[in-house]
Formats: structure tokens, sequence, C-alpha cells
């Protein structure tokens, strides 16, 4: 009896705690994702009037070249660019966590490509795509590098993605030293003692501990990737040829600054549940990884 | 009780390695610096003068940018802006993800609520951001306390993530012992929880400070013509639909991005000391 | 934890009292009628400054406000969103105008006097910007922009180049540029954009001024109209630098301006750029000479800034004072000291030494505007050119102009049924 009670007051503080986050949730990201989907159904262009057009935007959507390119192009970099970035951050992760000279000034290095603004991005790597790559290879006569990458409609991607990775992969390094952190000290120690290897530890010990974060890590770059923009903005506006123009470009672009908002929401709703979809799947995936422990 | 300290040296292969790396950001950065030191006319596409050091270092680029950008009245609104936004992710996003991380395993509506809030990182800005205007404007809130609202709303997927996935690594035998002592919960987490998962506060602090930093589009939006810019905002000022001004332009974003840096140093050193040490034995 | 508490609410505090002061600025106890402009134009910001200040010095009754934010369009769009409209907006005479007069957010200003001090061949093109024929004045241009092709003045001088009438003079002009050893044209395709400054450039010479709304009305297509544009851009690619879409705008306007190349097709707005890089350039410029017949030349300018007035604004007097202001002589003159820029008023005003070239067709109004004004920006047009031009198929030209107007008609469905509506209404 008392024990029932004492769990209820539990649970009610627990409730207490959530309800008013869920509620601030659901207004500032819910409902106007819902106003948002209501406008699919529209022509709405974003001011001014507008009629309903049934499940026409839907049925474009499946029609439109464009629109199969962009996810075609986001898919490719996404499942790229989530493979490079974990395993480099993971690696980054592990060496910064390591006993080595100079910690923090390292760690703090490394951490600055992702605050580098769109601007700096946009202009540096393009002069080095356009300019320097090109020399280099002019000067030691390789030929493949002699023409910039961004110009290039098959490998433009390749150049995108260099520039991504490099940013995305100081947020997944920070998650994975704090990851790192959780771990005791004495778990190595007693591992160590036990004669294994580094290896060894790090496939036995490190990995299953780190499964948590790896998931998490997982998850968000894949995110990040799938929603690739401020580098298409920064370095080649979709170009050349329209063969880098992701999802998340086309739907600012053409549903803000252009005229197609009702369209681009319908297409805004479909990608999100694609991507949903795609991350309970990672999660699930993962999360059985995580209970073999 | 003391461990004994670990009798492995200072690895010097890794640590070579990891500064040789650092050139793929030294390289950029270098790049970007003397940029911002030279002036417009020594600006060329000639791989030899684009890589040399400007003609004199003079800070006049930074002097007018920070003048353009009416800098420290904008550093003033970012700072506000992005402080109260990371304080209140770690007060509001911690509990969040402590009550979700907690009961998700056992309870239904919990992990549902759990997948309900992480789904929203997946929502594209651009279908809320019309909306969220309106919205916004309706209820008086196109101002930077909107903004900060919409913030923590924004960054609240990721930061539950975040909290309830770190809290997988606490035992739970911290806050059983705590409330066999007779704590109530919400003494409990303050008192045991929140401190302990200070390493996780550290990176969902730096994370958010990320996102908000930069960020460009929010701001604009929600409180388009106010006065109150943010330095991102500000920053616009270089570009405009027929020119740029990249010397100042990067000028200002290497001003912008110190604050920001030091503060990854800083939270940095929070991260490092673990979270797991002594715990487990309590 | 007393210490967490403190601070959350601390924060609180802060929070709710900044939120009341930000309230707090906007009451100012004044009687005076407030008009509020906001321009799109933020690098003019300083000639508005002026022109503000000079306004509210001479007017006791009226506070005039002149925003000139960055991202205008963005602002002003969220701003109509939340319905909170300024009195007078300055913008480009371009799709987002032809889109806002269709949401019926402009005020019909025909009897402002100054309407008939605007010059013909700016209101001309003011109408063609109406999707469909609409009674009444809605835009008064200000300024214009013009496109063509600059030329650096002291390369031609030394080498005794003259400047091309017609399009074989042109083509010869570039052999003869490429022979001396300099590169004749460069380019900066890699931002799509600037593939629309020769094709704007060369398809006002070669087809009718209002192709998008015949092509709207089903009289005619875009693989008739622009079939000759199509190839005579192609043309252009023999005399530029090789792979012209790994340089953005920005390397081409620094190649020119460091004589890496003699001549470049792009508008007068990118002067300052180019200036910036080399201050003491001597630059002119001169018409697109698309055609073979100098006299069918057109001159490519459009409305680069004009003003409306939002159907919301209650004070019209005090409108119309601002506006009667704005157009005096002097005030624009305040403008064209800072922006290089052709006034769209009638009236004796220093053309800006660059477009020298194109005086005598600024004079005689021989001028269309871009056709990119009358593009849906949401069917990246530019983004096709530069597609077409990365083709080397032997069917480019075909498959590309196929494209134009299967996307066309994807894009403008909404429009041109509303175009053809109307048309059987007129004919009724």
């Amino acid at each position: 009896m008392k024990s029932g009670r004492r769990l209820s007051s539990k649970s009610r503080t627990y409730l207490g705690m959530l309800i008013p986050v869920v509620i601030l949730f659901f207004a500032f990201n819910t409902l106007p994702l819902i106003i948002g989907a209501f406008y699919s159904f529209t022509n709405y262009r974003g001011y001014g009037s507008w009629d309903f057009v049934g499940l026409r935007n839907y049925f474009d959507l499946f029609t439109d070249s464009r629109v199969w390119n962009s996810y075609l192009f986001t898919f490719k970099y996404a499942i790229v660019g989530t493979i490079l970035v974990n395993v480099i951050s993971l690696l980054m992760g592990l060496a910064l966590n390591s006993k080595i000279r100079f910690k923090s000034t390292l760690r703090g290095i490394y951490f600055v490509p992702n605050i580098l603004g769109g601007l700096i991005v946009g202009y540096i790597f393009s002069f080095i795509f356009t300019y320097i790559i090109p020399a280099v290879g002019e000067t030691f006569n390789i030929e493949w590098i002699q023409n910039s990458i961004l110009a290039d409609e098959r490998f433009a991607w390749i150049g995108v993605l260099i520039v991504g990775v490099w940013q995305a992969v100081a947020m997944n390094t920070i998650i994975y030293i704090s990851g790192l952190q959780t771990i005791p000290e004495d778990v190595y120690e007693a591992s160590r003692i036990d004669g294994a290897g580094k290896f060894l530890t790090f496939r036995k010990i490190t990995l299953p501990l780190l499964m948590p974060f790896i998931s998490i890590n997982l998850v968000l770059s894949t995110k990040n990737m799938l929603m690739v923009f401020d580098q298409i903005m920064s370095l080649t506006k979709g170009g050349p040829a329209q063969s880098t123009e992701s999802i998340s470009y086309l739907i600012y672009r053409n549903g803000m600054d252009g005229g197609q908002f009702g369209f681009q929401s319908a297409n805004a709703v479909i990608f999100f549940i694609l991507i949903v979809t795609i991350s309970v799947i990672q999660m699930r995936m993962t999360g059985k990884k995580e209970e073999q422990l | 009780m003391r461990r004994l300290k670990r009798k492995q040296g200072t690895n010097w292969f890794l640590t070579f390695v990891l500064i040789l790396g650092c050139l793929t950001v030294l390289f950029p950065l270098y790049m970007t610096v003397i940029i911002a030191f030279k002036n417009p006319s020594e600006m060329t596409n000639d791989v030899a003068g684009a890589l040399a050091p400007p003609s004199n270092w003079s800070f006049d680029n930074f002097a007018e940018a920070m003048k353009v950008t009416n800098f420290w009245s904008a550093l003033a609104n970012s700072l506000f802006i992005s402080g109260i936004t990371i304080v209140l992710s770690v007060l509001i996003h911690s509990i969040a993800g402590y009550v979700i991380g907690r009961n998700m395993r056992r309870k239904k509506g919990y992990k549902l609520v759990y997948f309900y809030i992480v789904s929203g990182m997946f929502v594209p800005f651009a279908i809320l951001m019309m909306p969220l205007v309106k919205e916004t404007a309706q209820i008086g809130l196109a101002n930077p306390i909107g903004v900060i609202l919409l913030y923590l709303v924004f960054y609240m997927p990721m930061n539950v993530m975040l909290y309830s996935g770190y809290l997988k690594n606490i035992p739970l035998a911290m806050e059983e012992a705590a409330e066999i002592d007779g704590a109530s919960t919400w003494k409990t987490y303050w008192t045991v929880i929140f401190p302990m998962m200070k390493p996780m506060h550290a990176t969902v602090a730096v994370l958010t400070a990320l996102g908000t930093w930069n960020d460009v589009m929010t701001p604009l939006v929600i409180m388009s013509g106010s006065e109150n810019t943010t330095l991102p905002l500000a920053q616009l000022n270089f570009q405009t639909q027929f020119g740029t001004n990249y010397n100042l332009a990067f000028a200002s974003y290497l001003l912008s991005l110190i604050p920001i840096l030091i503060f990854y140093v800083v939270c940095q050193k929070q991260i490092i000391g673990g979270v797991a040490n002594g715990a487990v034995k309590g | 934890m007393r210490k967490t508490k403190k601070l959350l609410s601390s924060f609180l505090i802060v929070a709710m009292l900044s939120s009341l002061m930000l309230s707090g600025c906007n009451s100012e106890g004044t009687d005076k009628i407030e008009v509020e402009l906001v321009q799109y134009k933020p690098e003019a910001v300083a000639a508005f400054e002026k022109i503000e200040e000079g306004f509210n010095n001479t007017h006791d009754n009226i506070h005039l406000t002149i925003q000139s934010p960055n991202e205008a369009m963005t602002i002003l769009k969220t701003r109509f969103i939340r319905e909170d409209y300024p009195d007078i907006v300055g913008i480009g005479g371009d799709i987002n105008y032809s889109n806002f007069l269709d949401a019926d957010m402009f005020m019909d200003i025909s009897d402002f006097e100054g309407v008939s001090d605007i010059k013909q061949a700016y209101m001309d093109i003011e109408d063609e910007l109406e999707f469909i024929p609409t009674d009444g004045v809605f835009a008064l241009p200000y300024v214009a922009n013009a496109s063509g092709i600059l030329y650096n003045k002291d390369m031609f001088e030394e080498n005794g180049w003259k400047i091309p009438q017609t399009w074989t003079e042109f083509t010869e002009l570039c052999e003869t540029i490429r022979a001396s050893g300099v590169q004749p044209l460069y380019f900066g395709y890699k931002d799509t954009w600037t593939c629309l400054a020769p094709w704007n450039a060369l398809a006002v010479g070669l087809s009718p001024s209002d192709t998008c709304a015949q092509v709207n009305a089903g009289k005619t297509t875009f693989s008739k109209e622009y079939r000759e544009t199509a190839e005579k851009i192609k043309t252009l690619l023999d005399y530029c630098e090789p792979n012209p879409y790994a340089y953005g705008y920005n390397d081409a306007c620094t190649a020119f301006a460091r004589g890496q190349a003699a001549m470049y097709p792009i508008g007068s707005y990118a002067v300052p750029q180019i200036k910036s890089v080399n201050p003491d350039m001597n630059i002119d410029s001169f018409v697109f000479p698309a055609n073979d017949d100098e006299k069918d030349n057109v001159l490519n300018s459009g409305v680069d800034l004009q003003f409306c007035v939002m159907k919301n604004s209650k004070n019209k007097e005090a409108v119309y004072e601002v506006l009667r202001y704005l157009y005096e002589d002097e005030t624009i003159q305040i403008y064209l000291d800072v922006q290089n820029s052709i006034p769209c008023k009638n009236g004796d005003f220093k053309l800006p030494s660059m477009l020298d070239g194109m005086k005598s067709y600024i004079e005689e109004g021989r001028m269309a505007d871009y056709q990119d004004h009358h593009y849906p920006s949401e069917m990246s047009v530019d983004a096709m050119i530069q597609t077409y031009l990365m083709d080397n198929s032997s069917d480019a030209t075909d498959k590309f102009l196929k494209r134009f107007d299967d996307e066309w008609v994807r894009y403008n469905r909404d429009l041109i049924q509303k175009v053809q509506d109307y048309e059987k209404e007129a004919k009724k």
C-alpha cells in the first residue's frame, strides 16, 4: 500500500516535469508542422490568396524528375557521408582521448571547421578546388585533378562531401569524447590485467560501452547528412548542371525564395516521413545491439 | 580511494599524427586570416598571390568590420540569445531527457514521447518557417524571446536524445540510494543526477551553442525588421546581390569565432574528468 | 540545488524584463504621421540615409523611416505573412513584383502627378510585368540597370579594337583578340545566375519582349522564339576561358579586373565589384550585338528599383508627399552619386561613365526588359541554361528548348490557366 502510493507520487512528479516540455514542443514544432502540411494541399505561394488543389502536389512530386534527382543525390551523399563521418570521428575521439600531448589545443583546432560560417567555407574551398588542386595537378602532371572537381557534374558531389565531412566530424567527435568519459578507468585496467591487447579491449570493452553514443551519432549524422543544405548553398548552389541539388536545398529555394510553398510542403512532408522511418529502423538496429550487452 | 596513475607515457606517435592532421584545418584557417587582413585590391585568382601574406598587417579591416556590424551591440544580442538558450537547454532538456530515459524502458507511453520528440529533429525548417512567423507574431513573440523559445524547441530532440542516452551509463543504484534516504524525486534529480551529468551538460552546451551562434535564418525571419540584430545577421551587410566584400566579411567572421572558441575550450575542461569515476563504487 | 533554482529564476526574470523593455521601445509620443519605406538594396543605404534625413528636415508633419535591411525580400515576405505592412516598398521590377501585384497587395497610384515624368520605355516594361493586363499604375520606376558587355577600355584603345555593331563583327573581334593572345571573354558560370546575363542580353535582341506572355496565351513556343538565343550563347563558349563552370561571379570579376580578359558579358551592376579589385580600371560598355543588322539590336535594361505603395497604407497623402520628394531631381541625384544607375525619370542627369557606350540606346528608349524577370524563380532557368551549356551532345539545343517548353507549362500551370481564362473573357 505504502509503496504503491509512493510510486504514484513519483510518477506524478515525472509527469509534472515532462508535460510542460511536451506542450512547448507541440506548440512550436508539431503545430506549425500541421499547418505546413495543410498547405501541401494548396497552391499557396507564401503570401496572397490560395486554392485547394487536392493531392495534385503529391502526384506532381512523383513525376518531377528534379525531385527524383534530388532524392538520388541526397541519399548517395548521406550514405557515404554517414559512414565516413562516424569512422573518422570515432577514430578522432579515441585519439583525442588518449595519452597525447597538447590535448586541449588539438581538440580546439579540430573543433574550428564546425564554427566557420558558410561564406568562409564556400570561398576557401571553392578556391582550393578551383585553383590550388588543379595547380598541384599541373605541377606534378596528375591529370585527373587538373580540372575543378566542383565543375564536373559526375564528381561535384564528392567535392561537397569532402567539405561536409570536414565540418561534421567535429560535432560527432565531441559526442564520442563525452561517451568515452563514461567508461570507467578500472574497466580498462581489469582488461589489461587479463592481458587483453589493445584491439581486443576496444572490441570487447570500448565498443559495447560506447554503443548508446554510436547509436546517437548515427542518427544525428544521418539526419545532418540527409538534410545537407549549407554546403550546397556555399559551394555549388545545386550546380553544375543541377547535379548537387539536395532535397533541403530544393525545399528551401523553391518553397521560400520561389513561389512553390505548397508543392515544397508536400515534398517536406514526404521527406519527413522518410527520414523518420529510416531513423526508427536505425534506432531499432542499434537498440538491439545495446540490449545484447 | 585513489586509483594509481597509469604508468603509460605520452603516445608521441599519435600526437604527431594528430598535429599533422591539423593541417587540414590550419591551411583553410591561414587563408581566412590572410584574407581578413588584405585589401580588396590585393585579391587575386593567382595561387601564389592568394597564398601570400598581406602587404601589411593592419587591423583596419577589423575596425571597419566592427563599425559596419555595430559589433558590440550585435555581440550583446548574440550573447543574450545564445547564452539564455544554452542555460535553459541544459536545465529543461536534461529534465526531459532524465524523465524519458528512466521510464522509456518500462513504460510504452514514455517511449512514445521519446520518439515523438526525437522525430521533431527531422522536420525540414523550411516547412515550419512560415507558420512559425505567423504564430510568433500573433502571440507577441516576434523578438529575441521568441527566438530563444524556438531554439529550445529546435534543439530539444537532439539534447533529449543525448541526455537519455547518457543516462544509460549512469547506474540506477545512485537514485535508489537517495530515495531510500527519503529524498523526493525532484530533489534526487537535482542533487544526485544533475551533477553527475556534468560532461553531458558541457556537450549539450557546446552543440547548442554551435547551432545558435551562427544561425541566420531563425532571427532573420522571426525578428525581421527589428533593431536587435545578431552578429550573423549584421554580417549579411558584407554580401549584397552583386558583390561581396570578402575582406571585411572574413575579419568579422574571425571576430565572432573567438567567443565560441573560448566557450568550447572551457566546456572541454568539463567534459574531461569523466562521470563514472567513483560513481559506480557508491 | 538551491543554486540551480536561483539561476533558473534569475534567468527567467532577465528574460521577462528584456521582453518588457523591447515592447516598451515602440511607444514614441508624436502626432506626426509615420511613413515607413522598406527598400531592398542594402548597398544603397548611404544614399537612403541622406534622403531620409533630408525629408525629415523639410517636413514637420510627416516622419519618414527608411529601412534598408539585408535579405530584404525574405524580410518583406515574412512581414506580409505577419500582416505587418510598410507604407512604401522599394523593390526590383521582376517576378516578385508580378507576384505581389497578382496577390493584390499594391495601391493604384495613377493619380500621382509624378507618373507622367517617368520615361515611357520603363512604364511599358512595368506594364509587361503584369501577368494579366491591369488598369492603373502600381509601380513607379526609380532607377534602372543595363546589361550587355563590359570591356577594358585601355586594352581596346592600345590594340585599336573597334566596338562591334553586329554579331558577325563581334565574333570577328573575338577572333582578333584571341589571335593577339588575350582571352576575349570571361564567364563565371559556376554561379548559375550569371548564365542569365548573356542570355538576357541576347534574347532581348532576338525575340519579342513579351515572349513569355505570348507563350502563356498559347500563341507561340519557346522552341521557336529562343532557338537563335540558345545557339548564340553556346557559340560564346568558343571565346571564353576553358571550363567556365569552375569559376564563379567573383572569380570572373577579379579576372576581368586583372586584365585576364578583354570583355565580360555582364550587367552594369558588376562594376563596383570589379573596381574593388582594381579601382583605377577604365571600364566602358556596349550593347550586345545580337543581330546582323545593327538596327535590330536592343539594349537590355530593366528596373532595378521601383516604389510601390501598399494597399493597406492609410496615409495616401503623406505617402504621395514622400514620393514627390523621392522623385525630385536633387533626390535622384543623391542616389545616382552613390550607385551607378540609369534614372528612370526624364531629365538631365549625369550618367555614369561606364554606360557611355549605351547612351544613345538609353536616350532613344531602344531597350527591353530582362527576359528572366518573367521566369518563375523556382523553375531555375539559370541552372537549365548551365546544364545546356555543359551538354556537348549534338541535339543539345533541341533537348534544351523542349525542356524549356515542358517545364514552363509545369511551373506556370495556374498562371496559364488564369491568362487563358482572361483571354476568353476578353473575347466575349
